[in-house]
């Protein structure tokens, strides 16, 4: 196309014209009178966020998927670097990580209800298990792609092996760590919901539950654009996180000369 | 700036090598050998080598490409063990990294830490060592003036360009301190101006810092314009083929060395030492 349009005009285009299609598919009852119109919906969102109710329920959607989030990293990493720098428990847990990585954390939630009860505690262990294998996996593949060259100097200059972990394998594998920590922020919130949802935990997914039984068509949508937004927000502070700690990375690098 | 601890005791029972007049060996390489594998798979990569090196001389090695220079590099290094023959400093056998020794590797941007500064990367070898704050300063500083790197401190090395990446490798090694300084075809991937640069460098270190230094290269003409003595290797698995004194006043010059009967003679010497069939 010819046309250059600035990015940020177009987005906001584009947000225009999805909001025009729902209103006139309210407007022509496609969705037999389950599709609110926009107004509505934006009036009922008004509301909910004058509610304190409302923002103690983000406030704990947030909370435990960063618990989660950030227990399954460090978990994850500590684990990732110890299984990836021993080539035989590499070997020997591959196939169990394997079959256990598409296994999704919601076919365990009975289990873990059981247990645990519809609690927080409930939602952020899903949240952890959830995020916990592909981030082990993901570390193990950065150990291991650790440039021989890399640990070659670092033994060569007689740096020991804590050191050699420490200061070379562990930031050589960052991009990599990165990587399943953008793809695991997403799904932190998504669990955390899935779980107050099925689940019975605190927070938005509790929510979504009452206003689904309560057949309150307009707080669901409200909700569901909340929930869009968190989502949004997460992606971004893992992005800016990511661009932050590997700006040396080939793939964020900002100069590069010949 | 002479190293303080350099080469003094001579030594006893020092077998390798072409003798060297007064001069002690640092680095003895002794019917050396290296196999990967075992038993009947296993594959030799070098048969048997043995020469020496001496304190404050350049040695080159220069042979065909996939002769085993590498391996043997990593075998002084102590970053893996020999087969068979031994190689010690100062009479000591190597079994790990000696820390008397800095290695230099031909690919400047795989052992250069992306994720540090010109400045960090040079100090990383340093900090096991647990100088006082001011020295590792001091030896940091006067590692990136000897490469004339000292304005690049704070830049990463993907900034810079290759010649001034391996400077920074170069450096490093200079702040560790080393006694004897092994490099692996150091200047193999910079272009032909540049090269001369480093070569130069190379020159400059020895003099400047007493270092022994020993360089792989598949140059020859390089090997000749550097080295006191070449080692010659040849044919599969590695062997030497023969030590040739490089008989070239002091201070070589880039232009005026090379422009020597002598300088051409020698490198013939050399070639076809190399080119001739096994």
């Amino acid at each position: 196309m010819a046309l250059t349009v600035k990015p940020a005009v177009a987005g906001a285009a584009g947000i225009a014209v999805a909001l025009a299609i729902w209103q006139a598919a309210s407007s022509a009852h496609a969705a037999g009178g389950s599709l609110p119109a926009v107004a509505t919906v934006a009036t009922d969102l008004g509301g909910l966020l004058a509610e304190p109710d409302f923002w103690s329920a983000v406030g704990a959607t947030v909370g435990i998927a960063l618990l989660g989030l950030g227990a399954s990293a460090a978990a994850g990493i500590v684990v990732g670097v110890l299984v990836g720098s021993f080539e035989p428990i590499r070997f020997a847990t591959r196939a169990v990580l394997e079959f256990l990585k598409p296994i999704p954390p919601i076919v365990i939630l009975p289990l873990v209800v059981l247990i645990l009860g519809p609690t927080g505690q409930m939602s952020w262990f899903l949240v952890f298990l959830g995020c916990l294998l592909p981030i082990v996996m993901q570390t193990v593949d950065g150990v291991h792609s650790t440039d021989p060259v890399a640990r070659d100097t670092a033994r060569s200059y007689g740096m020991g092996s804590a050191e050699i972990l420490a200061r070379i394998v562990v930031p050589s594998s960052l991009p990599y760590i990165g990587t399943a920590m953008r793809v695991s922020a997403p799904a932190a919130l998504i669990i955390t919901v899935v779980a107050g949802l099925l689940g019975g935990g605190p927070g938005l997914g509790a929510r979504l539950y009452l206003a689904q039984s309560g057949g309150d068509y307009p707080t669901l949508y409200a909700l569901v654009i909340v929930l869009g937004v968190l989502g949004l927000m997460f992606q971004g502070a893992t992005r800016f996180a990511e661009r932050r700690l590997l700006h040396w990375h080939e793939s964020y690098r900002e100069v590069v000369h010949s | 700036m002479t190293s303080p601890h350099l080469a003094t005791t001579p030594l006893e029972g020092s077998l390798g090598g072409e003798p060297q007049g007064q001069r002690p060996a640092r680095l003895d390489v002794v019917h050396l050998a290296k196999s990967y594998g075992t038993g009947d798979g296993a594959k030799k990569v070098i048969e048997d080598l043995t020469f020496s090196v001496s304190a404050r001389e350049i040695v080159c090695i220069v042979g065909p490409s996939g002769i085993g220079k590498t391996t043997l590099l990593k075998c002084l290094a102590g970053l893996q063990p020999t087969s068979g023959g031994r190689a010690a400093i100062d009479g000591r056998e190597i079994s790990g990294p000696p820390p008397e020794m800095a290695l230099v590797f031909q690919d400047y941007s795989r052992s250069l830490m992306p994720w540090l500064t010109v400045r960090k990367n040079v100090v990383l070898p340093l900090r096991h060592l647990r100088l006082p704050k001011a020295e590792l300063k001091a030896r940091c500083d006067e590692a990136l003036e000897a490469v004339g790197l000292a304005h690049a401190e704070n830049q990463f090395p993907w900034q810079l360009s290759g010649g001034m990446q391996q400077r920074v490798a170069i450096a490093r090694a200079l702040a560790y301190r080393p006694e004897i300084l092994i490099m692996d075809e150091p200047f193999a991937s910079v272009d032909a101006q540049t090269r001369f640069d480093l070569e130069d460098l190379c020159l400059k270190i020895r003099e400047g810092f007493g270092m022994t230094i020993l360089v792989v290269t598949h140059d020859i003409d390089e090997a000749v314009y550097l080295a006191d003595r070449v080692v010659v290797l040849g044919s599969k698995p590695a062997r030497v083929l023969r030590i040739v004194d490089v008989e070239l006043p002091s201070p070589r010059d880039q232009i005026g060395t090379r422009a020597l009967p002598e300088f051409a003679a020698q490198r013939t010497d050399v070639l076809s030492l190399i080119k001739r069939p096994a």
